[in-house]
């Protein structure tokens, strides 16, 4: 549940309100101007129906300078980040030579695996001479290595289930994954917040989808009930299968799902496996939930161990029947060795076999250095979403000026934020989304909490109070429906 | 000063150019966007009330027939042109009909219908602009209109 302030909400929407029709002007006159300027492209059929790239064009391209923002150096938690020029407004952005040291808070890079480690990289080096950089096959031509059977074996043993198969790119599990497992005359329901891969293997599988409130059990039952006592769209057949897709931690809310109350699950935990858990094993760990009660078990190398690439973890049977069928495996190059070399190594730092305790010293400090850092936030007055223990936390900025504000203040004090707006977020929730590292100091965090609060009181982003030394509860809250 | 806040549930509504109507604080902040506009005409145009807001209601009449009747599709590409036939009118709320959100935008041009003819003392030729316009804005709203395009105005190739 997101509290937002009346007074916000309603300068929000007038804001996007003016943007959209001051974007709706500029387009007028520049349909105007082109109507008077002959146009040399007579014959040719437009890229674009209708209105599909308004959006981009008129509300993403005025504040561009702010996403995708190269960088050159490796994503640790300082890195070097280009500078970019723009003589046209933001219409087009060229790269300068300069390059700026700044503080990360945007890298997926919960257990500091980004970097150049002692135990993986010199060993994802010595596999890089020893088995090339590409695989050049697939999983059944000839890309199965002993590299891909020891990564699936050490996956499965990291997860507590029978078997895994692991894939060469993290979005492709989920899209090629669903369609294998649900077609036509099956139901998924899945979470409104889902990521975009799982929406796009859902809807590429042709099974209903059926979407319920997020992390919402009770709406949940409530959606599975209706279904189960429908059936089918037209025939009111009984189901063929039912699956329930839900994530691990929510990447742009950073909220853990409540994994104990749901079941028939496929979990994806692309963002907290490796980041939560005491010993690093995801949700199910942190929620107390046994890995048998999960049916599948999905996630992704990228986040926590450095590398690329997608797993799914499920019994012998399921895993057995995905090697058959799935696209990904039979027709999609191998993960590529030091890739795997690389996971097979950081799952060793994190069980501690690689004979140090650097493992776990990774993991407790990443779950101090997020509860750190979110407390410290909440006091300053700002509204930070996500669970205790979740290093993704968002804080919310809601006014689509404060977007570009809010980014360029912090880069130019030399800390690098992620802001993301409509439409990954709803309209209304735009939010600058930081991810803490087991890399980052206690030194670095401070130096970024007094940024961004410097930040913060120039934006006008501390909706709540700000709390004195006493713990006491937030200010006046009245709730309107 | 207390500050009002509200709760945000997310919704379960897929379509991006729709969702953010379910959201709290809409229905205030359109209200409150007609009244500033009708003070704006008045300080402009310095004309009486009751033209201010004809003015107001014609002009609403026309913003809201071209982006709730006549622009199809979405602002953006991600969702791949699924709504591309449907008006936001008929996007709205999954395509249910008679909705709280549709009520409401049903509601609101025969208030501002009313208002303006009333502080007009249902003049000529205010008066005929005037029904013309909630009468084309109200049938364009009706539940069986859903997806219908009269002589095929506005319909696809």
């Amino acid at each position: 549940m997101i509290t937002i302030p009346y007074i916000t909400a309603l300068t929000t929407y007038f804001s996007y309100g003016l943007l959209f029709a001051f974007g709706q002007l500029r387009d007028f006159f520049r349909k105007i101007f082109d109507w008077w300027s002959k146009s040399s492209l007579q014959g040719y059929a437009p890229i674009c129906l209708g209105l599909e790239d308004f959006y981009v064009r008129r509300l993403y391209l005025r504040i561009q300078d702010c996403f995708n923002r190269p960088i050159s150096s490796s994503p640790d938690a300082w890195f070097d980040l280009v500078e970019r020029i723009s003589n046209d407004n933001n219409k087009t952005l060229k790269r300068t030579t300069k390059v700026k040291r700044c503080l990360n808070l945007g890298s997926y890079n919960y257990l500091g695996f980004a970097a150049a480690d002692e135990y993986c990289t010199p060993r994802a080096i010595e596999t890089l001479k020893n088995f090339a950089p590409s695989s050049c096959s697939t999983r059944v031509d000839g890309g199965t290595t002993t590299l891909h059977v020891e990564l699936e074996k050490c996956v499965a043993n990291f997860l507590g289930k029978e078997a895994a198969i692991v894939f060469g790119m993290g979005y492709a599990t989920n899209s090629a994954i669903l369609p294998v497992l649900m077609g036509k005359g099956r139901l998924i329901i899945s979470d409104s917040l889902n990521h975009n891969s799982i929406v796009n293997g859902a809807r590429g599988s042709g099974a209903t989808i059926r979407v319920f409130q997020h992390n919402t059990p009770s709406h949940l039952e409530k959606v599975l009930r209706e279904q189960i006592a429908e059936g089918q769209p037209r025939t009111h057949r009984p189901w063929k299968k039912i699956m329930v897709v839900v994530e691990g931690i929510y990447s742009m809310e950073g909220e853990l799902c409540q994994l104990p109350e749901i079941a028939y699950v496929y979990l994806d935990e692309a963002h907290s496996i490796g980041a939560v858990g005491k010993t690093g094993r995801g949700v199910c760990e942190l929620l107390g939930v046994d890995t048998a009660d999960v049916d599948i078990m999905m996630g992704t190398f990228t986040k926590s161990f450095g590398s690329c690439g997608g797993y799914i973890a499920g019994s012998k049977e399921l895993i057995q029947y995905l090697k058959y069928t799935c696209p990904a495996h039979l027709y999609a190059t191998s993960i590529s060795p030091p890739a795997a070399e690389q996971i097979i190594s950081s799952i060793k730092v994190v069980n501690g076999e690689d004979g140090s305790s650097r493992g776990a010293q990774k993991l407790a400090k990443i779950r101090e250095n997020s509860n750190f850092f979110r407390s410290e936030l909440q006091k300053m007055g700002f509204e930070v979403l996500g669970d205790n223990d979740s290093p993704v936390m968002p804080i919310m900025l809601y006014n689509p000026a404060k977007i570009p504000a809010f980014s360029r203040e912090c880069l130019k004090r030399n800390v690098a934020v992620v802001t993301v707006a409509f439409p990954a977020t709803p309209l209304l929730l735009a939010r600058a989304r930081i991810c803490i590292s087991a890399a980052h100091s206690r030194e670095d965090l401070v130096k970024a909490l007094e940024v961004i609060s410097e930040v913060g009181d120039m934006v006008g982003i501390k909706y709540f109070p700000a709390e004195p030394e006493k713990q006491q509860l937030e200010g006046d809250r009245v709730k309107l429906e | 000063m207390a500050i009002l806040y509200v709760r945000a549930a997310p919704t379960t509504d897929l379509n991006r150019n729709t969702e953010w109507f379910t959201y709290p604080g809409v229905w205030s902040t359109y209200i409150l966007i007609l009244f500033f506009s009708w003070l704006m005409v008045l300080s402009v145009f310095a004309c009486s009330p009751g033209m201010a807001w004809t003015v107001v209601h014609l002009s609403h009449f026309f913003v809201t027939y071209q982006f709730f009747h006549w622009k199809k599709g979405t602002p953006f590409a991600e969702d791949q042109g699924i709504y591309n036939r449907l008006t936001w009118w008929e996007q709205i709320d999954s395509g249910q009909q008679l909705t709280r959100n549709r009520k409401f935008l049903t509601v609101v041009p025969i208030v501002l219908y009313l208002i303006a003819s009333h502080t007009t003392d249902y003049q000529h030729p205010m008066l005929f602009f005037n029904t013309v316009a909630v009468f084309v804005l109200v049938v364009a709203k009706f539940p069986h209109m859903h997806k219908v395009r009269i002589f095929g105005i506005n319909a696809d190739q």
